[in-house]
């Protein structure tokens, strides 16, 4: 990597988070945040002649992002049955119609802190699934419980994340999480 | 039909049947605030996901390859889901209560390192530079030892000598000569000897303790020597005593002992001298009509191609080199591939199958941050296809993959790879054995396990990955197995190598 492709990817790694909120709301699409991301930081990259990095680069990232997230939730999305085609769809709107900013780069900055309080079976939980790879069936089985039992605790454990972040920002952010 | 939030969720993992997706649908329509709420799952989910960066204390690079969805393929790893499952305990049972396990943390008994190690030949189990040594004692016949202490004093050995290490303060000489640099941070370092205890407060000094003698050679501030039967005596810059007798007053003569210069320039011989023997034995190696894969890493700088040595294959069997950046080997002058990155991989092929395998490799660890780290991996997985990895407990594993709808068999060696053995050059190698029907691990030469086979089927590798695994069933994404550490050898065989045989390849 040369010295601009340097600079380039250091400008582009300060924004990155603004990428991945502006990625979920037109691509809300399990997974494929980081995909785009990853897809914007090479286009980036390649055109880096083109950019001044000394700019504000939000609304070039932006519009770079919208249409990488658009692309790449039309390939993943075609690939699925009709029925979960149309589901996709409907998310996507609802997203898109969402009046208020993407607020994914201030709370990935709060989460840290409110996964710390999170009691210590939840957190296990998180490392469990969102660390270790591991599915709900595949924990469901093991420790013979029903799998809608792990969805239901997983999705508590999002609810309080959602919660504690909520409070923070309320506070005034990653400061006060 | 489930509720909302397993729908919600199985749509998070990717899972859900179109039955699903037709009712989560319905409700979403009928019940906007389902909706919004599945938005703010997906946004969480979106962030957990990215939060294993964090928790983890690294960047979370963009240049990050897709995070993958959570099937059963890629939790087929039942070990790791058992260690997983201890974690669990009784979590959904007692309702998400606080339970008081604690995480036990890795401990080391470690005192010292040995850092360098220069035509050493051992009367104790034999070491390499980079050891971490716990108290005991090193018998040495010949060549010249560097150890650093955890306090800060660095000794340089002659052999033959014999020394142990008490703790990270003190050690007892009983033979041998030896030189010590010891910074003010570690004054009181203390050597004991048949004949006294040497005190050191800051400085330099030359220990000789040979047949019939004891002198201490003071080159560089000052040193208490205690005699086991005299008074204790002051020893100043200049200053050495004879002291297995009626102490006699000598002048120091730093000439008699191995210095830091001495020991650079013999590790710089040492070293060119390790590489031409490991080139001269590559040929021979090379020879070998049952090799069908070598890497020697000797490939040209810069080059994304490694080539296979192996004489009788000719080109075929180049690997594609894939995100890994070149670094140095085991010695200077040797390549090395660093795989760091989940992109980094070297890309193969072995068509066909084989009845019998061995495989070897050269590595350098740096860490097991992975529930699985790939050495060689078989892309995908089923139909007698071979995984050889490391789990992040430490174990090294050899997973052979059933056939015709039969179980796969993990063939695991006890935990090998502690954080002691991180960043050191480790020679490692496996035997799939059908004659004697054993699969057998091996590491530094040595036989560490030897396992039942329970199927003796034909392995097919077909196309794999050196430091990666790609798994072309996945569509979503894959799996992350990229090994975190160096690679400077790699050799494939279609026949079962002996015991020498791999003990040869490390000597």
């Amino acid at each position: 990597m040369n010295t601009d492709e340097t600079h380039a990817a250091q400008a582009f790694l300060t924004h990155h988070d603004f990428v991945k909120g502006v990625a979920l709301k037109y691509a809300p699409w399990p997974g494929l945040v980081e995909d785009i991301c990853q897809q914007v930081f090479l286009e980036f990259l390649a055109k880096e002649d083109r950019w001044d990095v000394s700019r504000d680069l939000r609304p070039l990232l932006a519009t770079m992002t919208r249409h990488v997230a658009m692309r790449l939730w039309r390939e993943r999305t075609r690939q699925q049955p009709e029925v979960v085609q149309k589901l996709a769809e409907h998310i996507r709107q609802l997203a898109e119609s969402q009046e208020a900013p993407p607020r994914y780069e201030e709370e990935i900055a709060v989460l840290r802190n409110c996964l710390q309080k999170l009691p210590e079976k939840s957190r296990e939980l998180v490392e469990l699934y969102y660390y270790n790879e591991v599915g709900t069936p595949e924990i469901a089985e093991q420790i013979n419980m029903r799998t809608d039992t792990v969805c239901r605790a997983l999705s508590r454990v999002r609810e309080k994340l959602r919660e504690c972040i909520e409070r923070s920002m309320e506070r005034g952010g990653a400061a006060h999480a | 039909m489930p509720e909302v939030d397993t729908l919600i969720q199985r749509y998070l993992e990717g899972v859900l049947s179109t039955d699903e997706a037709e009712a989560l649908h319905g409700l979403i329509e009928a019940n906007p605030e389902d909706g919004r709420r599945l938005l703010r799952h997906l946004e969480m989910d979106a962030m957990l996901r990215a939060s294993k960066g964090l928790t983890n204390g690294g960047m979370r690079a963009p240049m990050l390859l897709p995070k993958r969805r959570f099937t059963v393929t890629t939790v087929a790893g039942v070990a790791a889901l058992a260690a997983c499952v201890a974690l669990v305990g009784g979590w959904i049972g007692s309702g998400l209560i606080e339970s008081t396990r604690s995480e036990s943390e890795a401990t080391t008994a470690s005192v010292a390192v040995l850092t360098r190690a220069v035509n050493l030949e051992w009367e104790s189990p034999a070491m390499t530079a980079g050891t971490p040594l716990v108290p005991g004692v090193l018998k040495m016949k010949s060549g010249l030892a560097q150890i650093e202490f955890y306090h800060g004093a660095r000794v340089l050995i002659e052999g033959p000598a014999e020394f142990e290490l008490v703790s990270a303060g003190e050690a007892t000489c009983t033979r041998g000569k030896l030189s010590a640099q010891v910074p003010p941070q570690a004054k009181g370092f203390r050597i004991n000897t048949p004949k006294g205890t040497i005190v050191d407060l800051g400085t330099e000094f030359g220990l000789d303790v040979s047949s019939g003698t004891s002198e201490v050679h003071v080159f560089k501030g000052e040193v208490e020597l205690h005699p086991v039967s005299d008074a204790m005596r002051s020893l100043k810059e200049g200053q050495a005593l004879s002291f297995a007798g009626a102490p006699t007053s000598l002048a120091a003569n730093p000439l008699g002992f191995a210095s830091l210069g001495d020991i650079d320039s013999r590790t710089v011989d040492s070293q060119r001298m390790e590489l031409e023997r490991w080139k001269a034995k590559s040929q021979i190696l090379n020879e070998d009509s049952a090799l069908k894969l070598r890497f020697d890493f000797q490939d040209r700088l810069g080059s994304r191609s490694l080539m296979n040595q192996a004489g009788a294959e000719g080109r075929n069997g180049d690997g594609s080199i894939v995100g890994a950046e070149w670094t140095q080997g085991r010695w200077p002058g040797k390549g090395a591939l660093e795989f760091r990155n989940v992109s980094d991989r070297v890309r193969l092929s072995i068509p066909g199958e084989t009845k019998a395998l061995t495989l070897a490799a050269c590595v350098r660890i740096n860490g097991l941050d992975r529930v699985f780290n790939s050495l060689f991996m078989s892309e995908s997985w089923g139909d007698r296809k071979i995984h050889w990895q490391i789990t992040r407990d430490g174990l090294i594993r050899l997973g052979v993959a059933g056939s015709g709808g039969d179980r796969h068999v993990d063939y695991d060696a006890p935990v090998f790879f502690t954080p002691e053995r991180f960043g050191r050059w480790i020679q490692i190698a496996v035997v799939f054995d059908p004659t004697a029907r054993e699969v057998r691990h091996y590491a530094e030469g040595q036989l560490i396990a030897r396992l039942p086979m329970k199927d003796a089927t034909p392995l097919r590798i077909g196309i794999a990955e050196l430091g990666n695994w790609n798994d072309s069933r996945q569509k979503g994404g894959v799996a992350i197995r990229h090994l975190s550490g160096a690679m400077d050898e790699f050799a494939l065989w279609d026949r079962v190598l002996r015991d020498d045989e791999i003990a040869g390849l490390v000597r």
